[in-house]
């Protein structure tokens, strides 16, 4: 029972919560349930990433004592900061669209709701493997192991996961502490950080990671103020997740692309990273430039906040994560600078970027200091 | 320049799996060419025609790979640089606008060419039915449950098929040398590992001085490795059995 109350407190209500700092920055008509959750995971991580990587880098004995407890104190205080600024300017907006989930359903025509069927049990289905089969995966060997002895011996990045020796500091995994937050997760649900990661963790990241193919979605064809039939009618929203679905249980093309990590690696940073987090990224691209300038710059503060917290975020899962969100901000900018015409889309997304060149600047003092020292 | 260009191309065709006559990447490729010429809404073109077109050009260009290559110490990933792609976010969004009059067969028919040109991920050999909440094979739950301490750490030598897994159940039982030595091409050496599994015969005597060393509380072994003498002569005593795999305490070194 504890642990059940565990995970919805920490996988559920504390993202949700934190969730709502954010979109307290975003256009009313963002304010969704969804991008809720989906901006609390974003925020939730990067500020782990944030208390968590200069802890790991500083400290040697029981860091994750430390890193835990600053990141419990902080995510609980930002939680609480969303619900008191909600409040404050009764922001609830769209969130009363919760209320109204059934007057959704009752207006969509049969066969939307087929489609929409049809989804769900595709998505059901996923997450029935997820649980039920064990997927093989030998870097579980460092990654699992990393979570495992983070909750079962306070330290992080000191012991080799592969033998239990003590160890230096490897830069390459050391600052990726995706493992850690499983850790985090599993100690303060009693969890052994193994089930958590082979099988909860895929419950919460695959609904997580439908949910942004769905908000993309929803800004490219779900537009129930345009005229039926059309192609952003919303009509065409669940045929675009059934599609999504169909592909990434047979785009194992190969072990390497990023549907087959996202379904027999869920729990791995790298997984996380290619499934998520980019195409969050094309999700936030599509929300600032979608060429619906709705709200002041004010009310778009919420969506580059997003953004940084998602560079950040590709930073916990992997570092080759954030070489990869750079080159894709990078030349999403460019093309994005061409077609609006507009120079200061380098500077803006340049600064979001900011995050990843401390990352880079940190991996190569720790991982590469020694070279200039005598 | 011309090398590293080939380069691109073979990690390009199996990453796609064109070796294994998957043709997923064709739609993605055809699509892609569709919304060249359809997409006419600016910041869609820029992020789903342009940026993907623009990623594309920088995988097969030779200097951009030496960059990553060199920038990250590491070439292995540079594939990784192909998720940027996101080929079925594309791909799903193309096909409905391509289908945009008859969605339902378009969709379906999509549906069918991915089901061919792609491949059933829940086939692949490396997942099979779980044997328990950790997902772990049950053996490795059993032996790691004989042989972890109350309290402090042992080291354990396993073969090589519960080294993956025996510490993502315990970390308090330490191996001499971890997954490292099963991936050839990391070209590693570590006598205890060429003991244990490399020898055809367990050479008794050199093994049981090696895993002392460290020290070995546990060895365990297949019912059917050989040995030159048995363990039982050199000071263990078996501890027990799980499936095929005998468990010997070193009653030098072996706690309570």
């Amino acid at each position: 029972m504890i642990q059940i109350a565990g995970i919805l407190f920490w996988l559920v209500i504390i993202p949700f919560c934190i969730g709502l700092l954010p979109a307290g920055f975003m256009p009313e008509d963002e304010r969704k349930p969804g991008i809720v959750l989906l901006a609390g995971y974003f925020t939730m991580w990067a500020v782990f990433g944030l208390v968590t990587i200069p802890v790991v880098v500083f400290v040697r004995y029981d860091n994750f004592i430390l890193a835990s407890r600053c990141f419990m104190a902080l995510a609980i205080l930002g939680a609480a900061a969303g619900v008191w600024l909600t409040y404050r300017r009764r922001r609830f907006g769209r969130l009363r669209e919760w209320m109204s989930f059934a007057d959704c359903i009752r207006e969509m025509s049969v066969a939307e709701r087929i489609e929409w069927l049809l989804f769900l049990l595709l998505l059901g289905f996923q997450l029935y493997k997820a649980v039920a089969y064990a997927s093989f995966d030998g870097d579980d060997a460092y990654y699992v192991a990393a979570s495992l002895i983070a909750q079962q011996a306070d330290t992080m990045y000191t012991i080799l996961p592969l033998t239990g020796r003590h160890t230096g500091l490897d830069i390459r995994h050391a600052l990726a502490v995706f493992p850690m937050w499983i850790a985090f997760v599993a100690q303060k649900s009693h969890i052994h950080a193994t089930i958590l990661s082979h099988t909860i963790m895929p419950l919460v990241l695959i609904p997580l990671t439908y949910l942004v193919y769905y908000e993309i979605g929803r800004i490219l064809f779900g537009r129930p103020d345009r005229p039926a039939k059309s192609e952003r009618s919303g009509e065409n929203l669940p045929l675009f997740m059934i599609l999504m679905a169909v592909f990434q249980i047979f785009g194992n093309v190969s072990i390497y692309t990023n549907e087959t990590f996202f379904l027999t690696r869920t729990w791995q940073g790298k997984a996380v990273a290619g499934s998520l987090v980019i195409p969050a990224l094309l999700w936030l691209f599509l929300l600032l430039y979608s060429g619906r300038k709705k709200g002041a710059a004010a009310e778009r503060a919420g969506i580059w906040l997003l953004l940084v917290c998602v560079n950040i975020t590709a930073g916990i899962c992997s570092s080759i994560a954030v070489f990869l969100v750079s080159i894709l901000m990078a030349v999403a900018a460019f093309c994005l600078a061409i077609v609006e015409r507009d120079y200061k889309v380098l500077f803006k997304m340049g600064a979001a970027c900011i995050p990843n060149a401390f990352y880079v600047l940190t991996y190569l003092i720790v991982g590469y200091g020694y070279l200039f020292k005598q | 320049m011309w090398g590293i260009f080939l380069e691109s191309v073979v990690i390009f065709k199996n990453y796609m799996g064109f070796h294994q006559h998957r043709y997923l990447a064709f739609l993605y490729l055809g699509i892609l060419l569709y919304l060249w010429f359809a997409e006419k809404d600016r910041h869609r073109r820029a992020v789903f025609v342009y940026a993907p077109t623009l990623l594309l050009v920088m995988f097969f260009c030779p200097l951009f790979r030496k960059l990553f290559v060199r920038l990250l110490d590491d070439s292995e990933t540079y594939y990784r640089l192909l998720w940027l792609l996101q080929m079925s976010l594309v791909s799903a969004y193309g096909v409905i606008r391509l289908c945009a009059a008859h969605r339902r067969i378009g969709t379906a028919l999509a549906c069918l060419l991915i089901l061919f040109g792609g491949d059933y991920v829940y086939d692949s050999e490396h997942i099979s039915k779980a044997e328990n909440a950790y997902h772990l094979p049950q053996e490795t739950v059993d032996i790691a449950e004989m042989i972890e301490p109350p309290e402090g750490r042992i080291t354990a030598l396993v073969p090589a098929d519960l080294i993956y897994y025996i510490r993502q159940y315990s970390s308090n039982i330490e191996l001499p040398y971890g997954r490292e030595m099963l991936i050839s091409r990391w070209a590693y050496h570590h006598p205890m590992y060429e003991a244990m599994e490399e020898a055809e015969v367990i050479e008794t005597e050199t093994f049981v001085e090696l895993a002392r060393e460290y020290p070995c509380a546990y060895i365990i072994l297949k019912e059917d490795r050989e040995t030159t003498e048995p363990l039982t002569a050199y000071g263990y005593e078996v501890y027990g059995q799980v499936d095929e795999f005998v468990i010997y305490r070193d009653l030098e070194t072996g706690m309570e």
